[in-house]
């Protein structure tokens, strides 16, 4: 059964719709890269799939959870489900360890102190931010910040993590260090769906490119395949418009 | 003209107990005027509108009429309800009430300077609604209000010395009294202003202390 599987779904924002009927399934330790013009769907497709847009219709599951179901306790689904904005979004008003540990803390899933500042050293680590530990995000280049924002979700150790155009607020200079993470992420066997605009990244790393247009699916599969031999027009465009 | 302060020492246990007062209200308008405001903005984002709705009515109704005028109200009201507070008391509930209605305003605009994005993200790692709002929202919402409810308690301070009006003894009433004793009127508001001076003056000075201590964590450039 797929990690992930995304039915059907519609999504519109008053008159707009935006969703028209998406399906995409995601395997446990594929690399899913979603692409596509600006305003096709795909930043709020994320959004969906961790319950911070609803949907009209169509069903979204991870696991054994559906996600928009009155039973799911989204809470709970948060704590598996990590999402990288492309804003970073850490809380700047905490030094990079209390970002990293305030989720896990709350959630009971490690002892405040040395218990603690261990794991955040650990996901640290992974990000290569191990001697910022005590910084604060203000402190940081945007490359810094995002890394830390990676590895905060990595601290809830997910089952899935999301990531929103996660380098395009950043300087081109900086974003080579957040995509080495990402690839180190998806060597060691992370699920993972992301949104983005970094076509070397999708055509190098992800195991199934998604293109979307006009709010649906237009065209799947893997990146050789897909970008050698685009099967519409739209996708060929696309391709050609990014080089 | 010739000034005489030296009746004024006389009194001076007048003074203190008048200096202790205000600062008594002043202390007591803030805890409950901190805690009616912070409650009121939070609940002043409530889907239902009846709420939404009394919290602004409470708001404007205080805001746009005259504090000596609540307090009278407050203290000649109250006994119709059948609550009878000494002056002190009536003064300190018409206070509160006073700073409440300015605590809701500053504390709706530090909300509201909360980015949703900062929200969001606290949603996504899985945050109840009450730990987003303790760890996400509220400290650095404070930090940006920090200056404006700091000057607003300096504003309580200073009109608590409308309370002499339903003769509550502070400072004020002390003033008024003294001054009836020794008719050296210029002399006993001379040193009541530079009292209140002093006073407002040490608070500003333990305020931004506290602020150096309490938000230190660096800002945007």
């Amino acid at each position: 059964m797929a990690l992930v599987e995304i039915n059907n779904v519609r999504k519109t924002f008053g008159e707009l719709e935006v969703l028209k009927g998406v399906t995409i399934e995601v395997e446990k330790g594929e690399i899913v890269t979603i692409i596509g013009r600006s305003g096709s769907g795909k930043s709020t497709l994320l959004r969906c799939i961790n319950g911070l847009e609803q949907i009209d219709s169509g069903e979204i599951r991870i696991g054994e959870q559906v996600v928009h179901a009155k039973s799911t306790d989204l809470r709970k689904l948060r704590q598996h489900v990590g999402i990288v904005f492309q804003q970073f979004n850490l809380f700047p008003h905490m030094s990079v360890e209390r970002n990293i540990t305030l989720a896990p803390i709350l959630a009971g899933r490690v002892q405040k102190g040395a218990a603690a500042r261990e794991l955040a050293l650990k996901v640290l680590t992974q990000v290569g931010l191990a001697e910022k530990i005590d910084a604060y995000p203000e402190q940081l280049s945007g490359g810094q910040q995002q890394r830390v924002a990676i590895a905060r979700c990595l601290a809830m150790s997910p089952d899935l993590m999301l990531f929103d155009e996660v380098t395009s607020a950043l300087d081109p200079e900086l974003v080579g260090e957040v995509l080495k993470v990402m690839e180190d992420l998806a060597r060691q066997g992370m699920t993972m769906i992301l949104v983005t605009h970094e076509m070397g990244f999708a055509r190098n790393v992800a195991s199934k490119i998604v293109f979307m247009h006009a709010g649906k699916v237009h065209e799947q599969g893997p990146p050789a395949e897909l970008f050698a031999n685009p099967a519409t027009p739209e996708l060929q465009n696309f391709i050609s418009s990014t080089r | 003209m010739q000034l005489n302060f030296n009746q004024l020492w006389r009194y001076q246990d007048e003074f203190l107990h008048g200096i202790q007062m205000t600062l008594t209200l002043t202390l007591i308008a803030t805890v409950f005027g901190l805690a009616i405001g912070l409650a009121g903005a939070s609940l002043s984002r409530s889907r239902f509108a009846p709420v939404r709705i009394a919290i602004a009515t409470y708001v404007e109704l205080i805001r746009n009429t005259p504090a000596l005028i609540q307090i009278f109200l407050i203290f000649f009201v109250l006994p119709y309800a059948g609550l009878r507070f000494p002056p002190f008391y009536a003064a300190a509930v018409a206070l509160s009430i006073y700073m409440g209605a300015y605590a809701v305003e500053i504390f709706r605009s530090g909300l509201a300077s909360i980015p949703k994005s900062q929200i969001e993200a606290g949603q996504c790692l899985g945050l109840s609604k009450f730990q987003v709002f303790r760890h996400v929202i509220l400290p650095p919402a404070l930090r940006n209000i920090y200056p404006s409810l700091t000057s607003q308690i300096i504003l309580v301070l200073l009109g608590s010395s409308l309370a002499s009006q339903v003769s509550a003894e502070e400072l004020f009433h002390t003033a008024a009294f003294v001054e009836s004793r020794t008719f050296r009127s210029f002399e006993v508001y001379a040193v009541v202003c530079a009292i209140y001076f002093v006073m407002v003056l040490s608070l500003r000075l333990l305020f931004s202390g506290f602020e150096r201590i309490a938000f230190r964590w660096p800002t945007r450039r």
